[in-house]
């Protein structure tokens, strides 16, 4: 062992210095690079992974958004033909309710009116009754003032 | 070796340019030596540090080329150590540690690679001869380095596996004393246990007698390899210095890699198989058989 330890003149002190350098080494390659570096390439793997499900996310959401278009598209197209028909039919029916309304006033005032007519001609039958009586009644005095002379 | 030459008349005293298998004093701090492998470490860590630093102050959300090329070595540095460790929960702890050991490796296998770096030094006379000292040399051309950080490496794992598995288990799985009682508990059951627990034992401390031989195994690969890329380049420097070292630095700047790799990545496979309980799975086994042993005696 004495031989050995001459031959290659081991020394102890040097072979710790050694190892402090290796420690050195360690400390400078492990804190000051492989560590930052690698938490570095970790948060960028993360976002690069982040982005790739935000990316998957939005497509996601831009193809139910699409389909939830494409729904209402087609719900507002039946809503807009159906409220076409309704309001084609509410036409209809308010243009049968005036047109009675008309028919019915029309009634009422042809009712109204009639009645007047008789009203209008009684009045005058019975003014033409007066007159007649009155005109009688002239000449019957007139007949009388004239036999008396 | 120094031979004295006669040149012109004169006599000139060559310089002695020997690869050493240990790593040379360059100066020394009170009683300790500073070698030039612990020199060139420094240069190392100061590299790192600065690179370290340089990518610190440059972190943005979308890289630049330093950070982009960072990133990918961690990367595959991370998915790597998961193929070894079959764990995403380990690999997390133990990656910090593996990937510092290869950057380490790495940088100090390559910087004694680096042109003319070997030629930059001193001369000093040792027993009248002058011997070129060199003010660099790679760290891991050192055994003193290398089985620092085998050391390291094994005390590490170990630690690990107490944090792990618990020192009980760990404890067994060296010294074996659950399956020493066995013998006595399970005997009746099954009387195989009087030959399979005293194998265990001696399993347990074959497996100590491993932890040796993985230090040993770890530092001596490391240092060979290295320290024999020198002294290849060395050679051929010596017999072509121009164009004949070339591929043979290629190839270093190679082997350079692998064996940080292999340094680190056995560091890797060490820790995994401390954090491991053996036990769980023989106790499995053990359960396994001697249910299908009642189960066949029960059976007409």
């Amino acid at each position: 062992m004495d031989e050995f330890i001459a031959t290659f003149h081991i020394d102890w002190k040097l072979m710790l210095a050694q190892v402090i350098n290796f420690g050195l080494v360690f400390l400078a390659l492990y804190m000051l690079a492989a560590k930052p570096l690698k938490k570095l390439v970790d948060e960028r793997s993360n976002e690069i992974s982040k982005g790739l499900d935000d990316a998957k996310k939005s497509r996601e959401l831009l193809l139910l958004a699409t389909e939830e278009y494409k729904q209402n598209s087609i719900k507002l197209r039946k809503l807009s033909v159906d409220t076409q028909v309704e309001l084609k039919k509410d036409l209809e029916k308010l243009r049968q309710e005036n047109i009675e309304k008309m028919r019915l006033n029309t009634e009422e005032w042809k009712k109204n009116r009639i009645k007047q007519m008789e009203i209008d001609k009684r009045e005058l039958i019975e003014s033409a009754k007066k007159d007649v009586m009155s005109l009688a009644t002239f000449v019957a005095e007139k007949i009388m003032n004239d036999k008396n002379k | 070796m120094a031979n004295n030459l006669e040149h012109n008349g004169e006599v000139v005293e060559e310089t002695s340019h020997e690869v050493t298998i240990y790593a040379e004093p360059i100066f020394h701090v009170g009683n300790f030596a500073i070698t030039n492998s612990l020199f060139t470490t420094w240069l190392a860590v100061l590299l790192i540090a600065i690179f370290s630093l340089v990518i610190r102050l440059n972190l943005k959300k979308v890289p630049g080329k330093l950070q982009n090329i960072f990133e990918v070595m961690l990367e595959g540095a991370m998915s790597l150590t998961d193929q070894v460790t079959n764990d995403r929960k380990i690999t997390n702890k133990i990656f910090p540690l593996v990937f510092s050991l290869f950057v380490f490796i790495l940088i100090n296998n390559w910087i004694g690679l680096l042109p003319f770096i070997s030629a930059i030094g001193f001369t000093v006379v040792e027993s009248g001869q002058n011997v070129f000292v060199p003010l660099f040399r790679a760290g891991t051309a050192d055994i003193n380095t290398t089985l620092a950080l085998s050391l390291m490496i094994i005390v590490a794992s170990n630690l690990f596996g107490i944090l792990t598995i618990g020192l009980w288990k760990l404890f067994n799985k060296y010294v074996n004393l659950k399956a020493l009682g066995e013998i006595f508990t399970k005997f009746k059951k099954d009387k195989t246990v009087v030959i399979v627990s005293p194998i265990s034992v001696f399993v347990g401390l074959l497996e100590l007698i491993g932890e040796m031989a993985k230090i040993a195994s770890l530092s001596f690969r490391l240092f060979g390899n290295v320290f024999a890329g020198e002294v290849l380049l060395a050679s051929m420097s010596a017999i072509f210095l121009y164009i004949l070292p070339g591929p043979f630095l290629f190839l270093e700047v190679f082997i350079g890699l692998i064996q940080a790799l292999i340094f680190s990545l056995l560091g890797a496979v060490y820790f995994t198989i401390a954090a491991q309980d053996h036990n769980e799975h023989e106790e499995y086994e053990t359960v396994r058989a001697l249910d299908s042993h009642e189960s066949l005696k029960l059976s007409p």
